[in-house]
């Protein structure tokens, strides 16, 4: 028995000792003629935008024949799980697709590199200040560059808006305004709007902006929770037109993003809000004949919303950071990040491409109003906390499903999602 | 003593009803697999598709390396079961037969070695696999299953092998059997239906698992099975329901041919009457 043991433990501290053993190679530049292979994990999800994405790889690749990427094709699905392994054991892609939210924790604990000085100026300027804010470390370091973003919009049904006399016309749609039209389109059983709202925290969150809603003040594990009028003003006026206005149908709001687009094919709602991405389902499947428009951004006292960028970042620990780099330096070229915002419906961060996208669509299909929905995009304060994902998932999310099937009132709401951050923050 | 016919038709309507329970599900996947765009749309679906398209089928299939990913799955969950049913059937033997006070530390062991979620694990394994060399290998992803799926395995067997009387082991034994040709002759035979049954288990648990596959497996020649499924779902909840549907379908087929093909062979019974009760 005691041999046995002894046998064990002698595996066990091998095993321990090859583990602690590796090390990885950072220096960089490759030996000369030396060909090298970066592996892209990307999360294209659309067939449009997978196309695209490989079209990106193979005309870098036929440009530089030492610097080969291969293209892996990730899933959203767990895909923070897979990183979390992979940065622990050292065997991350190259470069790797993920969310701003979800890499911020990464680069927290270092596991992402410093792409500052690789990134080329053109890119640096290409890109608003806010949303560089959300993909920079504590002290400014550049983990990640932002590719594409989505913005909540709402969508039309035409010919109920047209037969209601509501135009959609101007810059901006004023909360309301919006109010008033669903008010005005609400008749005979049908409802001026349907929203989607089963995981209301991330839409209250991001479109509180509207009205400069903060939630949290100060960063990290050292913030505090700030809920006053300006946060509670978009779940107070989403409640009041399901329940005093009667214009947004209560049950919508107990359902998915998409779960409403029946509904609204169906002519039940003349308006939804939702993910700009959206419009792609109403391309594809919208019935015969039925027009949709996008309606002009949303404003309360500006049309801000929180930025979550897609990003594309490298690891810490990657043995060519310099080439990474320059392959996603490439990326974000304007054709290049264009291609992939128009295949996923979604906005690219750069100038140049959003241009691209508007001069290859001519604006249509909702791209004008879905474009300009993305000027005013910025990190929002909840995006530097830490234990944001907990008070979303254990506090707010029931707090407001709670508020908008009316079970409490406003004043609860507040002292909920207050009191709350401090239970999953002590 | 004889059924009444009212018993028996209810007892044939409640086996009806349990079968279109059991069978709903498969059914609507195969429905939604010819649905268009549209239909899913729809705010007053209809069961059976309206005007049914096999375009989903065709996205599936050009989607990367479906068949491939079918094939992956395939090798990994048949070499998992064989390896599994290998390791585990000696081990439950000596298990059931033996008398030690191992016996009751071991069981314990594996019933504790469940409640370990996969996440505490799957980093050091990660780890200890690399230095194996064995991650992003289809051989390593068998090793993980097999380990995974052994205790349960075990556990399962272990019972059989207690359910086959000794007394009959000893008849052989009084015979001049040895003791491998009592097991090979004697008890092989009677523990068919669980070697059946652990087997489906194994070959279903290695088909479907996702996380370690996602974690272990990165070059897209090796993905499995539902790591390409994985894909048919995007980002902010968007999902790719026809392609979904009909690559799920495509999905079941190996494992309802695998079911088909042992079933016929778990029978049970072979006991009864075995020895004096």
């Amino acid at each position: 028995m005691k041999k046995l043991l002894v046998g064990f433990l002698a595996v066990g501290s091998l095993v321990a000792l090859a583990a602690c053993g590796s090390g990885n190679d950072s220096s960089g530049d490759p030996a000369p003629g030396e060909k090298i292979t970066l592996k892209f994990q990307s999360l294209a999800f659309q067939k449009t935008t997978v196309a695209a994405s490989k079209k990106i790889v193979a005309d870098w690749n036929a440009a530089h024949p030492d610097v080969q990427v291969e293209y892996v094709q990730g899933s959203w699905d767990s895909v923070h799980d897979q990183l979390v392994t992979q940065f622990q054991g050292s065997s991350a892609p190259d470069i790797i697709h993920d969310e701003s939210a979800d890499i911020t924790g990464f680069a927290n604990q270092g596991y992402l590199a410093d792409l500052t000085p690789y990134l080329s100026q053109e890119t640096k300027d290409a890109v608003p200040a806010g949303v560089w804010d959300t993909v920079k470390s504590g002290d400014g370091k550049i983990i990640a560059a932002p590719t594409l973003l989505q913005s909540y919009v709402v969508f039309g049904n035409s010919a109920l808006l047209k037969q209601a006399g509501v135009s959609a016309t101007g810059d901006s749609l004023t909360w309301d305004q919006l109010q008033a039209d669903a008010k005005k389109l609400t008749t005979g059983g049908k409802f001026g709007l349907g929203w989607g709202l089963k995981s209301p925290t991330a839409t209250v969150l991001n479109l509180g902006m509207n009205f400069d809603a903060a939630f949290f003040e100060g960063t990290g594990r050292d913030a505090k929770a700030k809920i006053g009028d300006a946060e509670l003003e978009v779940p107070k006026r989403i409640h009041a037109m399901a329940y005093t206005d009667k214009s947004i149908d209560p049950t919508s709001l107990t359902q998915s993003g998409s779960d409403v687009l029946p509904g609204f094919f169906g002519g039940k709602y003349a308006m939804v809000v939702a993910g700009n991405y959206t419009a792609q389902q109403m391309v594809e499947q919208a019935p015969k004949g039925f027009q949709w428009e996008v309606l002009p951004p949303l404003k309360g006292t500006s049309e801000k919303q929180a930025a979550n960028p897609q990003t594309l970042s490298v690891p810490a620990e990657g043995k060519h950071i310099k080439q990474s780099a320059e392959f996603i330096d490439f990326f974000m070229k304007a054709e290049n990040l264009a291609a992939v915002g128009q295949g996923d419906w979604l906005i690219p961060t750069t100038q140049p491409a959003r241009d691209a996208i508007q001069k290859a669509t001519g604006g249509k299909n909702g791209w004008a109003q879905t474009l300009a929905s993305g000027t005013e995009m910025t990190k929002a304060p909840f995006q530097s906390v830490e234990n944001y994902p907990k008070w979303k998932d254990q506090i707010a999310t029931p707090a407001l499903q709670e508020f908008l099937a009316n079970k409490t009132d406003l004043a609860t709401l507040g002292q909920k999602l207050n009191d709350g951050w401090g239970q999953v923050n002590s | 003593m004889r059924t009444r016919p009212t018993t028996r038709v209810a007892q044939y309507v409640a086996v009806l009803a349990y079968l279109i329970f059991l069978g709903f599900p498969l059914v609507w996947l195969i429905s939604a697999s010819l649905k268009s765009p549209r239909e899913f749309a729809n705010l007053n679906p209809t069961f059976l598709p309206q005007s049914p398209t096999f375009s989903n089928f065709t996205d599936a299939l050009e989607e990367q390396g479906l068949v491939r990913s079918m094939l992956n799955s395939l090798q990994i969950s048949v070499a998992t079961t064989v390896l599994v049913l290998i390791v585990s059937l000696p081990v439950a033997y000596g298990l059931a037969r033996l008398r030690s006070r191992l016996r009751p530390i071991t069981n314990g062991w594996i019933l504790v070695s469940q409640v370990f979620p996969v996440i505490l694990i799957v980093i050091p394994l990660f780890v200890i696999l690399r230095q194996l060399h064995l991650t992003n290998t289809l051989p390593g992803v068998v090793i993980v299953y097999m380990v995974w799926s052994m205790p349960f395995a075990l556990w399962m067997l272990q019972g059989y092998v207690a359910a086959v009387p000794r007394e009959l082991e000893e008849a052989a034994s009084v015979d001049g059997a040895s003791r491998l040709r009592t097991i090979v002759s004697i008890v092989m035979p009677l523990l068919r239906p669980g070697l059946i049954a652990t087997a489906m288990f194994t070959f279903i648990s290695a088909w479907n698992e996702f996380f370690f596959a996602l974690v272990l497996l990165q070059d897209p020649e090796l993905k499995t099975l539902p790591l390409v499924l994985a894909r048919f779902v995007g980002a902010e909840g968007q999902v790719q329901f026809g392609p979904l549907a009909a690559a799920s379908v495509l999905a079941t087929v190996p494992s309802l041919v695998f079911f088909a093909f042992l079933q016929r062979r778990l029978t049970s019974g072979l006991l009864s009457g075995a020895v004096k009760g």
